[in-house]
């Protein structure tokens, strides 16, 4: 398979941009990959495509680039195919709608995939005619504004498929998008295994990880581990991240006392190296739109206590197997089953090679076999949707063919 | 060398030993073409920052292939390394030293460092990224350490717990030893408190208006905080956070600061970590 994804930057740092490396370059041992770039702003990405993934830019931005492209008028004119209740509108221009619409008529791919919803409506109105079109959506349906969801109607019934991350979130998309004859496929991000050994879950550490802002609660975390200090002294908390939030959160340690027992580590990267030094993993979020620091939290052995918000969290852990569930914005709920894990070593530690175990699910090679199957399926879908056109004789084996690949989609 | 070498430097893992040794692998590297094997030799070279010409500012070790494929260095707890910040390099023969990258810094037997009893000095070696996205490591080497623990702090007062290392006895260096406040600014007169020992473990509590009182209402003073041992002629021992995995304590450990009365109005008074991760108490105005 020829496979082509179109990204926003993937000159850049993020949860999307890591994970479609992780994505493209595991289905590049086997298929033909590239990743092309809306937007290059530095020369060198910061993630490792490997060896096999091509990586391609259309708008150049690097200021010291003999290929600059900032000066070009239409990129000062507003964008029109792009749509305007986007979140990232005010990069896109009449520059980005040109060359990503030249980019389409031309992509030779079997399969061609967007990475955003702004990226999606190009592909769903602007891709020739051949390719399979496939929007991924990183986010969730629900977070969208009324305006968003209304373009993204009016154009996603043109795809062939849509995924999501979460089933909650594909479920959204059935029920609330109608797009008859577009398959809706929930599919995880992939994590791959730590470069290093796992938690031997002794030391006396909770660890959490994420962007200090609002939508991850770490007010709540740190109210719960105050109670969490009061019964075991000895247990302390490390927050990695850095934010908008981080005055706020200082304060608040500082206010319950908890300045030798909370820390703000500031921004971390690799994390793995950092979930080694723990022994549990604490998400308190109010929403999570997949939960990439769960499944990187268990692949180092950890087990998480974390609240079941939507979307992510309930589809990741398996409550009192390998982590723990507990209600959203409950400080109680928070520190009660954190104790439980600090008080009782043998169920942190039986939590923690459960996680180990049942977090492998996400390893790109799992995940990517699991791209594989949909983008196969959809491959012949859309072959015998041709061919009803260009020859009834094909008929009977096509539908043979369509049977074979919806079961195979459902067996992933 | 190509494009994509010169501009992606090579990443070094990192192991560290709970004695304060550290190993590290590169695993990207060019195996030299069959016949320059006997000639070839690599080493990973570490300067001294701001001290390059000096003696002892530049440390070699040599890199040799491992059983998996990588090279390997190691930096012993045993290698005398002085205090300071130290630029990590990779050097392939005669070629110019290439600065390396980090890659995974697995540092967990360094948090919550219990050292061993010894008298040889205590080697402290954190590695870290540089803001430029470069692999250095810190390095400390004491003998005595005081290291300092949680501080509790009331309206007017800071309680330090912590424990001396590196001395035949601990108990018998810290009986009659006192806390000495020392402030930068000189001819203050330096301050002192009890300390309140338990075996190594030591406690001791400061007053922030004693330390307030010399305060002369303008710029902020800063006082050292150091264990002064009954015995005169026997070294002071500075009250040092270097026992675990964070190279920079600053912005970090921080405290609330308190105000309290001082001749020239309101102080503001706060404990906290110098860029040396030394304990230090800021006496200024307040905020």
């Amino acid at each position: 398979m020829h496979i082509s994804f179109l990204i926003h930057n993937a000159y850049g740092i993020g949860g999307t941009i890591r994970t479609t490396y992780n994505l493209a370059r595991t289905l590049g041992e086997q298929h033909d990959v590239e990743i092309v770039s809306v937007f290059r702003h530095r020369d060198q990405p910061v993630f490792d495509p490997g060896p096999h993934v091509r990586l391609s830019h259309l708008v150049d931005i690097r200021k010291n680039s003999p290929s600059y492209d900032g000066a070009d008028p239409d990129h000062s004119r507003p964008a029109k195919v792009f749509p305007v209740a986007e979140g990232r509108y005010k990069q896109y221009s009449a520059l980005t709608d040109r060359r990503i619409a030249d980019h389409l008529r031309r992509v030779d791919a079997d399969i061609v995939v967007g990475t955003r919803p702004g990226l999606n409506v190009h592909i769903a109105r602007e891709a020739r005619r051949g390719p399979v079109r496939v929007g991924q959506e990183h986010l969730t349906l629900s977070t969208h504004s009324k305006g968003l969801k209304r373009a993204l109607r009016a154009v996603y019934p043109r795809l062939d498929a849509v995924t999501t991350v979460t089933e909650a979130d594909a479920k959204t998309y059935r029920s609330q998008m109608r797009l008859p004859g577009v398959r809706i496929e929930a599919v995880p991000n992939s994590v791959p295994e730590p470069g290093l050994e796992p938690a031997d879950g002794t030391g006396k550490w909770v660890i959490a990880a994420g962007r200090l802002a609002p939508v991850k609660r770490y007010d709540l975390l740190i109210r719960a581990f105050e109670k969490v200090s009061a019964a075991r002294p000895d247990w302390r908390l490390r927050i990695y991240g850095g934010g908008a939030q981080h005055a706020k959160l200082r304060a608040l340690i500082d206010e319950l006392g908890l300045y030798n027992h909370v820390f703000l580590m500031g921004p971390a990267n690799p994390l793995d190296p950092e979930w080694a030094k723990g022994s549990i993993a604490a998400v308190t979020s109010s929403m999570e739109s997949f939960g990439m620091t769960i499944v990187e939290a268990m692949r180092c052995g950890l087990p998480v206590v974390a609240t079941d918000c939507p979307h992510g969290p309930a589809e990741i852990i398996d409550n009192g197997v390998d982590g723990r569930l507990v209600p959203t914005g409950d400080v109680d709920a928070i520190a009660a089953a954190l104790l439980d894990l600090v008080n009782d070593d043998e169920l942190r530690q039986r939590m923690g090679q459960a996680a180990l175990k049942d977090s492998a699910r996400f390893d790109p090679s799992r995940v990517a076999g699991r791209y594989e199957t949909l983008f196969s399926g959809l491959i012949a879908r859309s072959g015998l949707r041709g061919s009803l056109h260009r020859a009834r004789g094909s008929l009977l084996s096509g539908a043979f063919m369509t049977k074979d690949s919806l079961r195979k989609v459902r067996v992933a | 060398m190509t494009e994509a070498a010169e501009a992606a430097p090579a990443r070094a893992d990192c192991v560290a030993d709970s004695a304060g040794g550290l190993t590290f692998h590169i695993a990207g590297w060019t195996r030299p073409a069959p016949g320059s094997y006997d000639d070839w030799s690599g080493a990973l070279v570490l300067v001294r920052r701001g001290a390059a010409d000096s003696p002892d500012g530049e440390v070699r070790l040599p890199l040799g292939p491992t059983a998996d494929g990588r090279l390997q260095a190691a930096l012993p707890s045993t290698v005398a390394l002085p205090e300071g910040r130290w630029d990590i390099h990779v050097a392939y023969g005669e070629e110019e030293p290439q600065r390396l990258a980090p890659g995974l810094n697995d540092l967990r037997s360094l948090v919550d460092r219990r050292p061993g009893p010894s008298t040889s000095p205590l080697s402290v070696r954190i590695p870290y990224a540089t803001k430029h996205g470069n692999l250095s490591l810190r390095s400390w080497r004491r003998a005595p350490h005081a290291e300092a623990g949680d501080i509790r702090l009331e309206d007017d007062t800071m309680a330090v717990r912590g424990r001396l290392y590196r001395v035949e006895s601990p108990a018998d260096w810290l009986a009659g030893a006192v806390v000495e406040a020392r402030c930068r600014r000189g001819a203050v007169p330096v301050r002192t408190a009890p300390l309140e020992v338990d075996g190594p473990d030591f406690s001791f509590t400061l007053s922030y208006p004693e330390l307030a009182r010399s305060w002369d209402g303008d710029r902020a003073d800063v006082w050292d905080l150091w264990l002064r041992p009954a015995d005169e002629a026997m070294a002071p021992a500075r009250l040092a956070r270097i026992l675990d995995d964070v190279a920079d304590k600053k912005e970090i450990f921080t405290y609330p600061p308190r105000t309290v009365a001082g001749p020239h109005g309101e102080v503001q008074a706060q404990p906290y970590y110098t860029r040396g991760n030394d304990l230090a108490v800021r006496i200024g105005p307040p905020a």
